[in-house]
């Protein structure tokens, strides 16, 4: 073989070298290009669908408040424009965790809760609850998107009882999205729970309002000097608002004991809650025994107080809730679709009782809201973000969106 | 050689493909953020006071609180107010009078939105559209409201007909070309016989009857005809003529056409509830109104035709959605116990156009049925009747927004961008880092 053949050989050889190194290279730079365009799809798509989501009441337009299923999916408040939220339609929301309760009164009906607090509670029925993939059935992404839509309240406000009880004092701290809740106007309802002494008697309450301002800390005290039992059961509801921003907190102190009322929403379209007794609830249907009841619905007025509004007459608004299935369910119907508190105050003996705080409507104790699929572990996830009022309680919106679709076909 | 050219081609195009960086990927829609945090700023109308009280430093301290709470802690942002000139004399048209920041600049890249806010005391004047009217501005419908002086009402508890008259006439005058009062049976004789009182379009007028379960008697109409079956026979009249001028007849409460009131045809007789000037027709002045406006022969039918629901009732979603639209806000639940059955939607040929409220077991509580006649082939409608069958006393808010719901006039806004009266306010959006 001459040496020009080699040379020859040699030199192809270098030259397809140095092509294949170079198209992969090339290749590398295209790629991330395609990649980047494919994931700015699905920015501009969460922005879309957000809006979507929050500007179109979804149809019918009052889904939130009946219980028909919707044949498309929004959460706008239909008796307004613009971003303002229905507080029914988000509490008809499944649980996206899957965790659903069981009733043993109602047997083959789940109850679920997009939205829980500690000390209230609001569990929907899971059947006529709007889950995730019939969410996005609706929203025509069924197969090529996944979502978490978000809601959190602009200002959390937070009650703690500080020590020692005589008198009754409590710490009230309101904060933003990273900056205290300063100067902000504070009004505050005190429900002190009484206990019936006699077999003939419920438990009732008394409410006390007051108003006061955060420091420049956010942090407001307030001190009852008549309650000065340390056995006094109460829930006490705030409103910290400053310049359209309003935010809710709520904290309750109740007997120590096992037994306690769950309430539960039977029926959205018919305003029904059913009162269940704890022990009914998740198969722990191991004793029979009793707690005496008495529940009312308040809402808040124009001047941040409670007001109690009269339970439909079909209503049984005191009486006793007992466990075990042979025993019958009692039920409460709400007067209207207005948003508001349902408060059950119980007792289980003359020394020992508690209350609780049911919200009908998101908005009435600032409940977060967390619905849809889990970003996490997502290759790449979206996020866009929102100012919305329910009610009128400020929440900061997030829609979290990503691909579900590999390999998508992308025009440069 | 080879080598060389691909690597100064991979080094050109290296640099000319800059790739965007992953903010500009996936940004966030600051534009939007915006626009909604100025809208829940001013949701009470905080953010138009702060704007125009741009010296009071705590009213803008709390404004930048509540924009710091509202927004996301790496946002940063500026909020500036501009007043809105003439922009006559070649003056710029927005001068800046205050603004608040949280950062020195919003580095390289931020969107801003704009919100125009109004002073307190700008008015609005709304203006209603005419019921009926064209464009030309011809077309419009009379309203006429009965105030027969020289009648008695029933289940008009607490009100008499005048108070309920003036009412309708402050809420639905507005939107009709002309209003009517009627103020005595004698002037409801004239139109009856179709004389005009002052001018006005006698067809497809509304007429609303302030006096209840009575209706009033012009004293023309005692002969035999009339008052055949205890008055069922004016009743019938009255049918035949709102179908004749294609009138809409308003009960705004309980039994229509339960008695016939007129004092002087009537000075001994009394309702058995001790209210003179009354005959009693009974269940049967419906039924022969209802023949009438169908054009059927008299045939006196007492048939108790309405039921007492027991439940309260509640307003339909588009009858709370035009509350809104017009600013009337009647109790969004009744107690119905006169509501009329759907049966005779087929016995009478009409066609329900508006439901105040939701049928309940086959009654309608409150409802317009209008009159269908087929004419060569061709639907219309000739004659209506707006019912309230809800229990006394009446709640006349509830009869203006049933016509409303009905004809649905349009209300226009007046112009409020005016000088000196709104302010600009902006609000830049960036991020942190983004320098």
């Amino acid at each position: 073989m001459s040496g020009v053949t080699v040379d020859h050989i040699v030199s192809v050889i270098i030259f397809l070298a140095a092509i294949l190194l170079f198209v992969t290279l090339f290749g590398q730079t295209i790629q991330t290009a395609v990649v980047y365009q494919e994931n700015q799809a699905t920015a501009i798509k969460c922005s879309d669908l957000l809006d979507s989501m929050l500007l179109n009441p979804g149809s019918p337009n009052y889904w939130g408040q009946s219980d028909v299923a919707p044949a498309s999916f929004g959460v706008q408040d239909p008796e307004f424009t613009e971003y303002q939220l229905s507080a029914f339609s988000l509490m008809r929301l499944s649980d996206s965790t899957g965790n659903l309760i069981e009733y043993y009164k109602t047997p083959n009906l789940c109850y679920t809760s997009v939205t829980a607090g500690a000390g209230a509670d609001l569990l929907t029925p899971n059947a006529e609850s709007l889950n995730y993939s019939e969410a996005l059935a609706l929203l025509g992404i069924n197969g090529t998107y996944g979502f978490q839509l978000s809601l959190t309240p602009d200002v959390s406000v937070a009650v703690t009882q500080t020590r020692g009880f005589s008198p009754l004092s409590l710490s009230i701290s309101a904060t933003g999205a990273g900056f205290p809740f300063s100067n902000a106007a504070v009004n505050y309802c005190l429900l002190l729970v009484t206990l019936g002494q006699t077999q003939a008697q419920y438990p009732s309450y008394t409410l006390l309002d007051g108003a006061t301002s955060t420091n420049q800390q956010g942090v407001a005290s307030v001190s009852f000097p008549n309650v000065t039992n340390p056995n006094q059961v109460y829930a006490f509801v705030v409103y910290a608002r400053l310049d359209g921003i309003m935010g809710v907190g709520y904290h309750t102190s109740v007997s120590e004991s096992s037994q306690y009322v769950v309430p539960i929403v039977q029926d959205m379209g018919s305003q029904t809650v059913m009162l269940a007794h704890n022990y009914d609830l998740n198969n722990s249907n191991a004793l029979t025994d009793s707690l005496k009841y008495n529940a009312t619905f308040v809402i808040s007025t124009q001047d941040y107080t409670l007001n109690e509004l009269s339970l439909s007459s079909s209503s049984q608004t005191y009486g006793t809730i007992w466990s075990g299935n042979e025993n019958p369910v009692e039920k409460v119907t709400l007067p209207t679709c207005t948003t508001g508190i349902l408060i059950i105050t119980y007792q289980e003996s003359t020394t020992q009782g508690g209350v609780i705080l049911m919200p009908w409507g998101i908005n009435s104790l600032a409940f977060p809201i967390t619905f849809g699929g889990n970003p996490a572990m997502q290759e790449w996830v979206a996020t866009d973000l929102r100012q919305v009022m329910i009610g009128n309680v400020a929440y900061q919106v997030k829609l979290s969106l990503w691909s579900t679709q590999n390999g998508v076909q992308v025009t440069i | 050689m080879v080598i060389i050219i691909l690597s100064g081609a991979f080094i050109a195009t290296s640099y000319f493909a800059v790739l965007p960086w992953p903010r500009q990927v996936s940004p966030l829609d600051l534009g939007r953020l915006s626009l909604t945090t100025l809208e829940n700023l001013n949701s009470g109308n905080d953010l138009s006071e702060a704007a125009f009280d741009t010296g009071n430093a705590t009213a803008w301290q709390d404004l930048q609180v509540a924009l710091s709470d509202s927004l996301p802690p790496n946002v940063i942002y500026n909020l500036t107010v501009f007043n809105v000139n003439s922009g006559g004399g070649g003056s710029s048209l927005y001068t800046a009078q205050a603004s608040v920041s949280n950062a020195a600049n919003l580095g390289i890249s931020s969107e801003a939105s704009s919100y125009l806010v109004s002073s307190s005391n700008v008015t609005f004047n709304p203006t209603p559209q005419k019921i009926g009217e064209t464009a030309s501005g011809g077309g419009g419908i009379t309203l006429y409201i009965l105030n027969c002086s020289d009648s008695n009402g029933w289940w008009i508890t607490g009100y008499s007909s005048q108070s309920l008259a003036q009412d309708l006439y402050n809420l639905l005058s507005p939107y009709f070309t002309q209003t009517v009062v009627i103020q005595s049976t004698a002037q409801f004789g004239q139109i009856l016989s179709g004389k005009p009182l002052q001018g006005e379009s006698l067809q497809n007028a509304v007429i609303i009857n302030t006096c209840g379960e009575a209706v009033p008697i012009p004293s023309a109409y005692s002969g035999s005809t009339y008052s055949e079956d205890s008055y069922a026979g004016y009743c019938y009249f009255l049918g035949q003529k709102v179908n004749q001028y294609n009138w809409t007849w308003t009960s705004i409460v309980g039994y229509p056409f339960y008695y016939v009131s007129n004092i002087n045809m009537f000075p001994n007789e009394q309702n058995t509830w001790g209210i003179y000037g009354m005959e009693c027709v009974s269940s049967g002045g419906l039924n022969s109104f209802l023949e009438g406006l169908d054009n059927q022969p008299f045939s006196y039918n007492s048939n108790w035709i309405t039921a007492q629901l027991s439940n309260p009732v509640y307003l339909t979603s588009e009858a709370v959605n035009f509350c809104n639209y017009y600013g009337i806000y009647p109790s969004p639940y009744q107690t119905s116990t006169r509501a009329l059955p759907t049966s005779i939607i087929s016995q009478y040929s009409l066609d329900v156009t508006t439901n105040m409220f939701g049928t309940v077991s086959g009654y309608n509580p409150g409802a317009v049925y209008r009159h269908t006649v087929t004419v060569s082939g061709k639907t219309n409608f000739q004659g209506g009747f707006y019912a309230l069958g809800l229990t006394r006393t009446p709640d006349i808010r509830l009869t203006a927004l049933g016509l409303l719901c009905d004809y649905q006039p349009r209300i226009y806004s007046s112009d409020y961008n005016s000088y000196d009266t709104s302010r600009l306010v902006v609000l830049q959006l960036g991020l942190v880092g983004g320098t």
